[in-house]
């Protein structure tokens, strides 16, 4: 039996499960644009929201954590680079190959801000897929994009949705793939690029072959653009949400 | 009862050139239950995916109830449900009630028929307590079923099971192989390969053996089997003595 994956759907009966998609979506571009202009105590509040939301919709912060690794990887180096790139009062000086390295105040503070917006965008967005069943993703870009003229927008909410919907997969090969190389002992290579390599090559071609196989099964059902989409209806919990969302937005922003 | 399909000089070359099928000339009845052996690459899937028109004949041709399968590639693939080889390549959906639910949505069927149909096709695969759960933790032998409840949405008549054994456990194969009598015990045309006669050589009607991509041997089961060998196709255990093979159901 495969492992359910944080960036799987999960079926619940929480608030935000209930809520309709199309409002979700809103609320992901209103609180991810609102995080981007937030500070310290904006960002600490919208932490606090984000963690009850999790803890309501019973999201595991370990499976999370564990998903997000490599993330959280990438933006250590972030957080470094702005710590050394940043102009300002040092704290902490080394001469590393003759040249004075020099971690500052300020950079400390940017490089926390910075990583710190990311990964609560990064965790609205795991919310957003996890409450949501991809079909209802991929019917709401179809309803925002239909307005748009030369946009064939229920092929690109196909493509959407079934990005989402391999997510999961692709991680899952990933980790088979990883299982597959330790047991070989990969880990005898120090060399990272081909580590990197040995790892990307095979992935990539099982993934590839999987996408041809799903296309092969849909053809099979019948697929087409013409179908029977999900109902989206919106009722008074929405509306009442989008206040709170609104509120939420401006208290992280005045923050 | 009549044919509901009929293949007429069937031959299919791949993009390279290289020949999957050659010159197939067969008809199915009704209701009947074949079973298609053959090695590796000896074409069956091939075969397979010209019933539902997902490949398209080089030369020949496929006729599903008297229309082509060319002319109306949609309704074939309404008339023909298609269980692949990899269950997991087959899941649509995030839950077990939404995979079951893709066919009918691409048929354009209301809501309220959708649900009808998705309850019913659960129920008959009894997999009911999972429509709410992630397909990709089911059992082997679930997603199986999982995707046999998929084609039954869609009111396929005739049913094509694309190595419906592989990679399944002694439990799984006999829930797969129960799920498959009665759905033929339902009146379902039921068209399945393999290259292990044994788990189903007691239910077939007829058993066809393919070679090089070309029909070896057609005929009743118990006379077919004899020369299985001759085509790399294993011959089941009790049928070397004579005796007769029982079902894996009892």
């Amino acid at each position: 039996m495969a492992e359910l994956t944080a960036f799987s759907f999960r079926t619940g009966n929480s608030l935000l499960h209930g809520l309709d998609a199309r409002f979700k979506l809103v609320f992901l571009a209103l609180i991810s644009f609102a995080g981007l202009k937030a500070y310290l105590p904006g960002l600490f509040i919208l932490t606090l929201a984000l963690a009850a939301v999790m803890i309501h919709t019973r999201l595991s912060f370990l499976s999370v954590l564990k998903e997000i690794r490599y993330f959280l990887i990438l933006l250590l180096f972030v957080f470094a680079a702005r710590a050394l790139s940043t102009p300002g009062v040092p704290v902490l000086e080394a001469d590393i190959l003759g040249k004075t390295m020099a971690v500052t105040g300020e950079g400390l503070y940017h490089g926390t801000l910075i990583c710190w917006r990311l990964i609560l965008t990064v965790l609205l967005g795991l919310l957003l897929v996890s409450s949501t069943r991809p079909s209802e993703i991929r019917a709401v870009m179809g309803w925002f994009l239909a307005p748009f003229p030369f946009i064939p927008e229920k092929r690109v909410a196909t493509m959407i949705g079934l990005t989402v919907r391999f997510i999961p997969l692709i991680l899952s090969q990933a980790k088979e793939t990883s299982d597959a190389q330790r047991a070989r002992g990969i880990e005898n290579r120090k060399n990272p690029v081909y580590r990197l390599t040995k790892f990307a090559i095979p992935l990539m071609r099982r993934t590839f072959e999987d996408a041809d196989k799903l296309v092969i099964a849909m053809e099979a059902r019948c697929y087409t653009e013409n179908r029977t989409e999900p109902e989206l209806s919106s009722g008074r919990a929405d509306w009442v949400a989008l206040v709170g969302v609104v509120c939420l937005c401006i208290l992280i922003v005045v923050g | 009862m009549g044919n509901i399909l009929e293949i007429k000089n069937l031959k299919h070359h791949f993009a390279d050139g290289t020949p999957g099928i050659d010159g197939i000339n067969m008809t199915v009845r009704e209701g009947e239950f074949v079973l298609i052996a053959g090695q590796n690459g000896s074409g069956k899937t091939t075969l397979l995916r010209h019933l539902n028109g997902l490949l398209v004949p080089t030369v020949g041709s496929v006729t599903l109830a008297g229309i082509s399968v060319s002319e109306n590639p949609a309704r074939a693939r309404q008339m023909v449900g298609m269980v692949f080889q990899d269950a997991d390549s087959q899941i649509v959906g995030e839950t077990v009630r939404d995979d079951v639910a893709f066919g009918p949505e691409n048929l354009c069927l209301d809501r309220a028929e959708i649900q009808k149909r998705v309850s019913e096709a659960l129920e008959a695969v009894r997999l009911t307590e999972f429509a709410d759960q992630s397909p990709h933790l089911l059992s082997g032998g679930q997603k199986r079923r999982l995707a046999i409840a998929g084609i039954l949405a869609m009111k396929s008549e005739v049913l094509v099971f694309d190595e419906p054994f592989s990679n399944l456990d002694y439990p799984g194969v006999r829930q797969i192989l129960r799920q498959i009598l009665s759905l033929h015990q339902a009146g379902h045309t039921i068209l399945l390969t393999t290259h292990d006669l044994e788990k189903v050589f007691a239910h077939a009607d007829r058993l066809i053996i393919m070679k090089d991509g070309k029909i070896a041997r057609d005929g009743s089961p118990n006379e077919v089997v004899r020369d299985a060998e001759m085509f790399g196709v294993r011959q089941p255990c009790a049928s070397r003595p004579g005796i007769e093979i029982g079902s894996w159901l009892n």
